[in-house]
């Protein structure tokens, strides 16, 4: 029982920083639909910039992570500002395909900016666990649990309960017609842009203490994410959060139960079989399409 | 004469065996020393990566329907068809058929899963489905060698002809025209049609008696087979296999190549495919300074798909036709000032 309940808890860990990634993901879709496959480049490229603050620069992480947000808030605006503003004419699988071509700009830079050595970045806490249940928790996962569930409180009290959020629900549901309402849409997706990329370098920090702080960084907390938000259906903020602890918790249970090998591809094709049988997720409802 | 050269002209198939001619004569340049033997496999390459194109082109193109998966099909087909040329010994045309026919089978699985998710979702499921190949490539030691990879030889026909690199570059351009060939006839029959129509609207096309399921599954197939066959080639090509090679990266250069090059064009596939994967090495690596930063190519390719996407949609393949189109008012204008 105290493997099990270790194993959960470890899972909500990654299933955290899946679901800040897939939360990035999900607010550029609603806001631009568009499917940002380079989120997790962009948060790749970010936590390099928190890493050189980190070791070239001596600060002190939190104060490097805020440095990497303050970058991933600014290449999320130039993204927005000199590429997605000029899409409006562009048919929505082209949209896709520019952010695969963001992924090769984000990843080919980073040799020629930080370097070809991978590098490493500590966890906040490096020390110290406490007993649950029988079953130990790090500081530092239950700092990265916790982080995570306040940032998508606080997100989601902001989109819920004030005006800006208003904004963005509005033009998350109608794009035109928000516009028409007097919602400067323009902005809101900005903001959208900024705060995914925010994000992204929050879920990449995590990340990065599990393996070392290379153009791969990402890859697989990209993939889960995307996964993440066809599980949980692209209709609502909260889906894809949602989805993004299911998969966490279930990836940890059938790489341990079942196999360490075969488990990743098990669960991969077990979410594709699912979404054959609910094409939109679990809480996806059916849009109605115009012809 | 002149009525034959007319002739010649409005042959259909007269630019791709023209292609085909200018290609074969690369072996002989080099034997002259022309140019470096380096060239043979370049260009070898970029007639695989040409053979693949024209199948995400097919699917992409003219079905409008994405798939990140390509990579993953493609290494399937290589190891299989390694496998059974060098362990089960199997002879090259009885490998050629397996390995395409196992890949497109799993093919129209994902095809029956397009069915029920939209567009947009499709690509995600085709990148969980190359992730899992990609993981398998390197657990299963047994059939993909792991990590070290996998060594193949050339193909051998008849079980006793044997073809060296020479021929086997041969083999490829007798392939990539015949395919673009195919695939000409393809897009201007029924189906052709009815995979256009498809993009264009699916209900419109539901309307008008075109089956999905059989048109959605037939253009996943088709697309396969041409990446398979790739895979096939590139294994007895190149002569080795590694799991490291069939990632998102790959999927994503191909994709650049129909982006760039033009979407729905057979030639422009093939233009995309010199741009990306022999451009940079042959022009990018000379440019002084530039040519030095590492993944200077790949940085390049992602700035041409969204340059091409924003503001030349209908991708390089244009440049010809528009600065044909250039040239011809340039010397009407200048031909009416003289009158």
């Amino acid at each position: 029982m105290s493997t099990f309940i270790q194993l959960v808890t470890r899972s909500l860990e990654t299933g955290s920083i899946y679901a800040l990634a897939a939360l990035g993901i999900i607010i550029i879709f609603r806001t631009s639909s568009i499917t940002h496959f380079a989120q997790g480049a962009m948060a790749m490229f970010n936590t390099f910039v928190v890493t050189i603050f980190y070791i070239n620069f001596h600060m002190p992480l939190w104060m490097a992570l805020l440095g990497g947000i303050a970058s991933a808030f600014l290449s999320g605006f130039l993204v927005d500002f000199l590429i997605i503003r000029h899409t409006k004419k562009v048919s929505p699988v082209a949209k896709q395909i520019m952010t695969l071509g963001l992924i090769m700009v984000f990843v080919g830079v980073i040799p020629l900016f930080f370097g070809v050595e991978p590098l490493n970045l500590p966890k906040f806490f490096n020390s110290g666990e406490i007993a649950f249940l029988g079953a130990k928790i790090s500081y530092n996962g239950l700092f990265n649990i916790s982080f995570g569930l306040i940032l998508m409180f606080v997100l989601f009290y902001i989109l819920q309960k004030t005006k800006w959020g208003l904004a963005v629900r509005t033009t998350a549901s109608n794009d035109v017609v928000a516009r028409m309402m007097g919602v400067p849409t323009r902005k809101v997706t900005m903001a959208a842009w900024a705060i995914a990329a925010g994000l992204g370098v929050i879920a990449g920090v995590m990340n990065a203490p599990t393996t070392t702080v290379t153009p791969n960084l990402m890859d697989s907390v990209q993939l889960n994410a995307l996964i993440a938000c066809v599980l949980g259906g692209f209709q609502t903020f909260y889906g894809p959060v949602l989805g993004a602890y299911i998969i966490g918790i279930v990836k940890n249970l059938f790489v341990y139960y079942i196999s360490s090998v075969w488990g990743d591809q098990l669960l991969y094709i077990s979410i594709l079989v699912f979404i054959v049988f609910r094409p939109h997720g679990l809480i996806g409802k059916k849009v109605i399409k115009k012809v | 004469m002149k009525k034959l050269l007319a002739q010649i002209k409005a042959y259909p198939y007269t630019k791709y065996i023209l292609l085909g001619l200018v290609l074969a004569t690369i072996p002989s340049l080099v034997y002259f020393d022309v140019l470096k033997s380096s060239y043979v496999t370049l260009v070898g390459v970029v007639m695989i990566y040409t053979i693949v194109s024209l199948g995400l082109n097919l699917l992409l193109g003219w079905s409008g329907l994405i798939s990140l998966g390509t990579a993953g099909f493609m290494g399937l087909a290589a190891y299989i068809s390694a496998y059974m040329t060098m362990n089960l010994k199997m002879p090259f045309e009885v490998t050629l058929i397996v390995s395409i026919l196992i890949p497109v089978a799993i093919s129209v699985l994902v095809g029956l899963i397009s069915l029920r998710i939209e567009g947009l979702y499709l690509a995600i499921a085709t990148l969980a489905v190359s992730e899992i190949f990609r993981k398998t490539f390197a657990e299963f030691e047994f059939i993909t060698n792991g990590f070290s990879g996998k060594s193949v030889r050339y193909p051998t026909f008849f079980g006793f002809f044997k073809l060296d690199t020479t021929m086997t570059y041969l083999l490829l351009v007798v392939f990539m025209v015949v395919i673009m060939i195919l695939i000409h006839n393809l897009i201007n029959s029924h189906v052709g049609r009815a995979l256009n129509a498809m993009r264009g609207s699916e209900a419109a096309a539901q309307a008008m008696g075109i089956n999905l399921l059989k048109y959605r599954l037939l253009a996943f197939a088709l697309a396969t087979a041409l990446t398979s066959t790739a895979g096939i080639l590139y294994a007895h090509f190149i002569k080795y296999v590694e799991p490291s090679k069939w990632n998102l990266g790959l999927s994503l250069n191909i994709l650049a190549v129909i982006i760039i090059g033009g979407v729905r064009s057979i030639i422009g596939t093939f233009v995309g495919s010199l741009v990306v994967f022999a451009v940079p090495d042959l022009v990018l690596k000379q440019i002084p300074y530039f040519g030095k930063i590492p993944n200077f190519a790949y940085i390049i390719n992602g700035i041409l798909i969204i340059v091409v996407i924003l503001y030349y949609p209908a991708g390089l393949i244009r440049v010809f036709n528009d600065g044909k189109d250039a040239v011809v008012k340039l010397f009407k204008k200048s031909r009416g000032k003289t009158v």
